[in-house]
Order: C-alpha cells, then sequence, then structure tokens
C-alpha cells in the first residue's frame, strides 16, 4: 500500500496499517509521532465500535482538539492517518478511499 | 452527569439535572438532588424554583409555597416562581393570591398561556394584563351573554370589575417594580430550562380546552425550530441527545426508533476513544463520523451531552456540521 500518496499532503502527519491486535504492520510517521501508540489506539477503538454497532468493516473519522484521526478498517488490516485539524480533510478522506 | 457532581460538589449544573428528571416523571429523584444542591448552594435561586416546581408536582403543596416565596424574594421578575406561586395558591383555593401571581406571571411574559388559561379560569372576564390603565369603576361589555340573559350575567359582570382592578393594579405596580431588581441572568436561566406544566392540574374541563388539548412539555422545546431545520434535510434520518454515561435526554427521529441501545453504544464508543486520545495526548474528543453500510453516524460532543445525528451514507457531512454547530451553541445554552 502506498502510504506517501497521503503523507505528502500538506499537513498529515502519518499514516500506517496496523493489526488487528494492534500492531504496526507498516507506517510513515513524521518525527515525534509513535505510530505503536497510534496502531494500538486504531486497533481499540475499531474492536470497541464493531463490538458495539456491529459493523464488518468500520470506518471512522475522530476530530479531537489537537488532530483529525482517519481509521479504516481494510483486507490487509486497519488502515489510519494522524492529520493535524487545519488539513484538507476532504482530500485525506478521497486519497483514502483510493488507496484502500 | 452524575459523576460531574461527585467532581465538584459545587456544581451549579445539579439544577439542570433535575430539571430533567422532573420532567421526566422523576420527581423523587429531582427533589433529592435538589436538596442536596441547595444545602451547598442555598442562594441558588434557579433551584429554589425547580424544586418549588418539584414539591407541586408531588403535591407538596405547602412546601412548594415555602420554597417559592423563598425564591421569590431575591427573584420577583421569575415567570415560573409567580406562575407557580399561583397554580400552588389556587390549589389552596386562595384564588385572590393566585389571580395575583397569574397577573404577575403575564406582566412578565405576556405570551405565558398557561397563565393566561388559569386567569380566565378564575376570572371570566377577558385578561387584560397589557392595559393596566383601564380604570377600576369601567364597566366591562359582555355583548354575547347580555343577549342571552340581559339582567343577571351584567350584575355579575360589574360586581367583580368593581372588586378586582383596585388590587390588581396595585399588585401589578409592585410587579413593575420588582422587575427593576437585578436578577435577570436567573430569571432567563429559569426561562430556558423550566416549562409551566399546567396541564397536569385537574380542573373540570372547558370546551376551549377540550378544542385544544395542551401540549406535553418538551425539556428542550427551544431546540426544537433549529432541529425542524437539520431534519428537513433530506438525507438526515433523525437526531438525539444523549448524556455522555448512555442516557437518552431528547429525541429528533421522524419516526419511533428505541434509542436506548443506540445511546449506550455511542457513549461507549465515545469514552473508550476519548480514553484512546488522551493517552495519546490529543485533547478530548469533539466529534466523530461513523460510516456503516446503509447510514452514517455522526456524534458531537457538547458539555456533558452528546448529540448525534443518523443520515443516509449520501449526505454532506459539511452541510451536516454547519447546521450542527448552531444546535450545539443552543444546547450549550440550555444543558452547559
Amino acid at each position: 500500500m502506498k502510504l506517501d500518496t497521503i503523507t505528502k499532503i500538506p499537513k498529515v502527519l502519518g499514516a500506517g496499517i496496523a493489526s488487528t491486535d494492534g500492531f504496526v504492520i507498516e507506517s510513515q510517521f513524521t518525527v515525534g509521532y509513535n505510530a505503536e501508540k497510534s496502531a494500538a489506539m486504531a486497533a481499540q477503538v475499531v474492536n470497541r465500535i464493531k463490538q458495539s454497532l456491529n459493523i464488518e468493516k468500520v470506518s471512522v473519522i475522530f476530530y479531537t482538539q489537537n488532530s483529525v484521526f482517519f481509521i479504516k478498517e481494510t483486507e490487509v488490516g486497519i488502515f489510519f492517518v494522524t492529520c493535524h485539524k487545519d488539513a484538507n480533510i476532504g482530500l485525506v478522506k478521497i486519497k483514502i478511499n483510493k488507496i484502500t | 452527569m452524575p459523576d460531574e457532581l461527585t467532581i465538584d460538589s459545587g456544581a451549579l449544573i445539579f439544577a439542570t439535572l433535575a430539571d430533567v428528571y422532573l420532567s421526566s416523571g422523576m420527581i423523587d429523584e429531582a427533589i433529592s438532588i435538589l436538596e442536596d444542591g441547595l444545602s451547598r448552594n442555598p442562594q441558588y435561586t434557579l433551584a429554589k424554583v425547580i424544586l418549588g416546581r418539584a414539591y407541586y408536582s408531588k403535591n407538596e403543596i405547602d412546601k412548594a409555597i415555602e420554597v417559592l416565596e423563598d425564591a421569590y424574594k431575591t427573584a420577583k421578575n421569575s415567570e415560573n416562581a409567580n406562575f407557580y406561586l399561583g397554580q400552588c395558591y389556587k390549589k389552596l383555593g386562595e384564588d385572590d393570591k393566585a389571580i395575583e401571581f397569574y397577573e404577575a406571571t403575564l406582566k412578565i411574559n405576556p405570551n405565558n398561556e398557561d397563565a393566561r388559561k388559569e386567569l380566565e379560569t378564575l376570572k371570566p372576564t377577558p385578561v387584560q394584563v397589557e392595559q393596566p390603565e383601564l380604570e377600576p369603576g369601567a364597566e366591562v361589555a359582555a355583548p354575547e351573554e347580555a343577549e342571552i340573559e340581559p339582567a343577571a350575567p351584567i350584575v355579575e359582570e360589574q360586581e367583580k370589575t368593581e372588586i378586582q382592578p383596585e388590587p390588581v393594579i396595585e399588585a401589578e405596580e409592585e410587579r413593575v417594580e420588582a422587575i427593576a431588581l437585578p436578577s435577570e441572568q436567573i430569571e432567563d436561566k429559569v426561562e430556558e430550562i423550566s416549562e409551566p406544566i399546567g396541564a397536569a392540574e385537574k380542573r373540570p374541563p372547558e370546551p376551549e380546552e377540550l378544542a385544544q388539548p395542551e401540549v406535553p412539555f418538551v425539556p428542550l422545546e427551544a431546540l426544537n425550530a433549529s432541529m425542524k431545520r437539520l431534519l428537513s434535510i433530506a438525507a438526515i434520518k433523525g437526531a438525539f441527545i444523549s448524556s455522555k454515561d448512555g442516557l437518552l435526554i431528547q429525541s429528533y427521529y421522524k419516526e419511533e426508533v428505541d434509542l436506548e441501545e443506540m445511546c449506550a453504544m455511542i457513549a461507549a464508543i465515545h469514552n473508550e476513544a476519548e480514553q484512546s486520545f488522551k493517552f495519546l495526548r490529543e485533547g478530548d474528543v469533539e466529534k466523530f463520523l461513523i460510516e456503516k453500510e446503509n447510514e452514517t453516524i455522526c456524534v458531537m460532543a457538547v458539555g456533558e451531552s452528546l448529540l448525534t445525528i443518523v443520515t443516509e451514507p449520501e449526505a454532506k457531512p459539511g452541510l451536516l456540521y454547519v447546521y450542527a454547530r448552531s444546535i450545539i451553541n443552543e444546547i450549550k445554552e440550555i444543558l452547559g
């Protein structure tokens, strides 16, 4: 999976793929951002949503005070992207849909 | 919300929580919270008014009067304090006092239909609170009744107009002075979250009431207009407001849907995500968007509540956020 098509978008801080148990399969993150923590968080949230809403393939966007997180379950694993709040969220979403 | 109460024992949010309980018919819980909260914040007038309302709903009229009179001392221009004092005195059969308080209520808010109706049941003459310059001796015309029974009703009307206008006008003058007192902020809050429950009052049905059944109390009535606008968007299936602990506060679904489970699930996801993002030091979760095959669930955190909007998959999230922003501000004003 070409993660650089996502990470080259301005204000995207990193992207990666995690296994369902939260281990990093592949990642490309800006220095200072911890891919392992993000992967663990992505897996935890996906499991909770699957459990609660009984969804087959979870796709969710979280907006926090500082950042925006995209989490999407794919065949390969859990795809996650972290970007700054001011990033072009629409563009990131399109790119994610293209590569997953 | 109960968690917040334990974290900050001085929090004034207990009044809002009690109001929601009261609106849901949980009168004892509301009274318990209010008594506890007032023991810490004895000067909180809004809570006293809600407690008075709770006692009134529980038919403990003496207690209700005691609390409401206490609130009335500091918030004479409180629409709800006046209205419920009127209700209490009416229940005790002290009609003169009740009329006085209903008049005061209408002076504060001429659009208070409940007070107007109560006044009309106690005073057969049309309610004219907006014209205090009416001369005490002035005759009140009753043309329709006069045509049927020319003598008796007119005498009755005259007797009433001779007896009643003077004290009413005096009472209204007192209220005008009282309105100038600085308790506007308290009154604003009272108006926002409290609504008269005159519908609970039992009295012989009148033709007018039968024709226009009273609308049940809606806690977040102020949001109705904004929600109606939001729900008018074709792709939106419905919306609801729940607390962060998973309890439904208000539903705006177009059709009947069992939302209890949904509220609990949304709260669980939100709490899990919030814990995870705190671990990542990314701050609180403001909103999240879950895309399902057949629908999209958009959840927005508003203080201690969650606004959830469920849409068709093709709904435009940008448009949704624009509408939601104004609703969020209104919810913040009401629920804090």
